[in-house]
């Protein structure tokens, strides 16, 4: 149908007010929902795929995430209670570790998380641990991502670990390290669940480990 | 210098430029360490400087006093024929879509920085590792109207399956463009990538401008061993491609992070036949 092309053309040139007005008709014309918010999510993997290949950049994909919200936003209410819990990938809770200020990586796979239909708390950046934990006990996430920039704070990843072992609750969460510094050898030296290149990667790893 | 302060024992959360007034000697210490490598110029410890940065940790208020500081220490270690250079760096702030920042919170957080060090006496100003062409631009022309001194604009590009570009989708030819515009000096690139990746970097730039190039490199990209963090690169590979940078028409080259004065001593040694 015309409509579910004119969908993945507004989440691909990131067309925030058509990206409703499209959801506000599908509503309207009593389409079958679950084929348009379809629509929706390929357009984003596909903004996720330019991405990838240096088409597009920041800004695009911040626009094109905020379209996909957009649309989402009025689209949910009308899914069947379980069909929202079919789509819902699971609850995230995401942050950058006390003491580091650089947003930008953890803001645009936040970004994409949720564009793909995970349950996403931002925590925003300069996390103290203790907030990442009660947070996530709080939302029953399945998974925390916790971004460090510099190799000074990525110790807070460490500590995140430790207190969840600590409080015997490691095993309730899989825990995603991100940023420029965080490599295998970190994230088996201190028993976390993965990292991943950049943001459309790590939305793969999320879905994967979701499903384990 | 970044790098060197932690080593130091810069405690986290707190903004490096605070130790132009609490810790003056070692900042200094740092900077002599430069010169006596063999560095021409050295840049003030103002990298975060910024009303907006230093206010993202609780010191917003302390904008003139790190500022001021800054200049003079560099100066107190500077050999006749070196050169000064005041630091400016990125806000941290995004403009939408990606933050809510104005260009406006731009131009006049760079006004008050580029101000304070001009008044105290910079001899040029290097603005850096701007990931966003418009911020960059915002810095250049406040450098502009505050003082008529040279004014180094040094974007930081990564490098993707399609060329550099900034985060934000800068090309080099667009950057170029808009610095030139904006009364730029000289044109460079710093931070993010590697020396090895800036050689190409340069070859490029220099095909987009005819102005002066500057080229300050990481060494590698950080890796944490055994709870240090490492730089892959030795002084001696990252001057053996300073050598090519040079080739490439580079007029100003030096280290970003994970460099030190090895590096520039390095740098001199090579560059001396050239």
């Amino acid at each position: 149908m015309v409509i579910f092309d004119e969908c993945k053309k507004a989440i691909v040139r990131g067309d925030i007010e058509k990206a409703e007005e499209l959801a506000n008709q599908s509503l309207a014309d009593k389409l079958n929902l679950n084929t348009v918010v379809d629509a929706f999510s390929d357009a984003i993997r596909h903004v996720g795929n330019l991405f990838d290949e240096g088409e597009y950049f920041l800004p695009e994909l911040m626009r094109s995430a905020e379209a996909m919200k957009a649309a989402m936003a009025i689209l949910t209410p009308h899914l069947s209670s379980s069909e929202v819990e079919t789509r819902s990938l699971g609850t995230v809770v995401i942050g950058t570790i006390e003491g580091d200020i650089h947003d930008i990586g953890k803001t645009l796979v936040a970004a994409m998380l949720t564009a793909e239909g995970f349950e996403v708390h931002d925590l925003g950046a300069d996390v103290p641990v203790t907030t990442f934990i009660e947070k996530a006990l709080e939302v029953n996430a399945q998974l925390i991502c916790i971004s460090a920039l510099l190799t000074t704070t990525m110790v807070g990843q460490k500590k995140l670990i430790n207190q969840l072992v600590k409080q015997n609750i490691r095993d309730r969460f899989k825990v995603l390290l991100g940023g420029a510094p965080v490599s295998k050898n970190w994230v088996a030296e201190i028993g976390a669940d993965g990292t991943a290149e950049n943001a459309i990667s790590a939305v793969k790893l999320a879905k994967e480990l979701m499903e384990h | 210098m970044g790098s060197e302060l932690i080593a130091a024992g810069l405690p986290t959360r707190t903004p490096s430029e605070s130790w132009n007034v609490t810790a003056p000697e070692k900042v200094k210490q740092i900077h002599k360490n430069y010169f006596d490598a063999g560095s021409n110029a050295v840049l003030t410890n103002t990298f975060g400087g910024t009303r907006i940065k230093l206010a993202a940790l609780e010191y917003g208020d302390k904008v003139e006093e790190y500022n001021a500081k800054a200049v003079g220490i560099v100066r107190s270690v500077c050999p006749d024929g070196c050169f000064v250079g005041g630091d400016i760096g990125p806000t941290g702030k995004f403009l939408p879509p990606v933050g809510k920042a104005t260009t406006d919170d731009f131009s006049e957080n760079f006004l008050e920085q580029a101000k304070i060090l001009a008044e105290n006496g910079v001899d040029f100003f290097f603005i850096e590792t701007m990931m966003d062409i418009k911020e960059a631009e915002a810095a250049v022309l406040a450098a502009r109207k505050v003082a008529n001194i040279p004014i180094f604009a040094s974007i930081t590009y990564q490098k993707t399956k399609r060329g550099y570009f900034t985060v934000m989708g800068n090309s080099i030819e667009q950057c170029v463009t808009i610095l030139e515009k904006a009364g730029a000096d000289v044109i460079g690139a710093n931070c993010t990538i590697g020396s090895d990746d800036m050689i190409e970097l340069i070859v490029q730039l220099r095909n987009a401008t005819k102005l002066p190039i500057s080229a300050k490199p990481n060494a590698g990209m950080p890796e944490l061993r055994n709870g240090e963090t490492v730089y892959p690169t030795i002084p001696e590979d990252f001057a053996r491609d300073i050598v090519q940078i040079v080739n490439a028409k580079a007029n100003v080259v030096g280290g970003c992070c994970g460099t030190d004065p090895q590096y520039i001593k390095q740098i001199t040694k090579v560059l001396k036949g050239i």
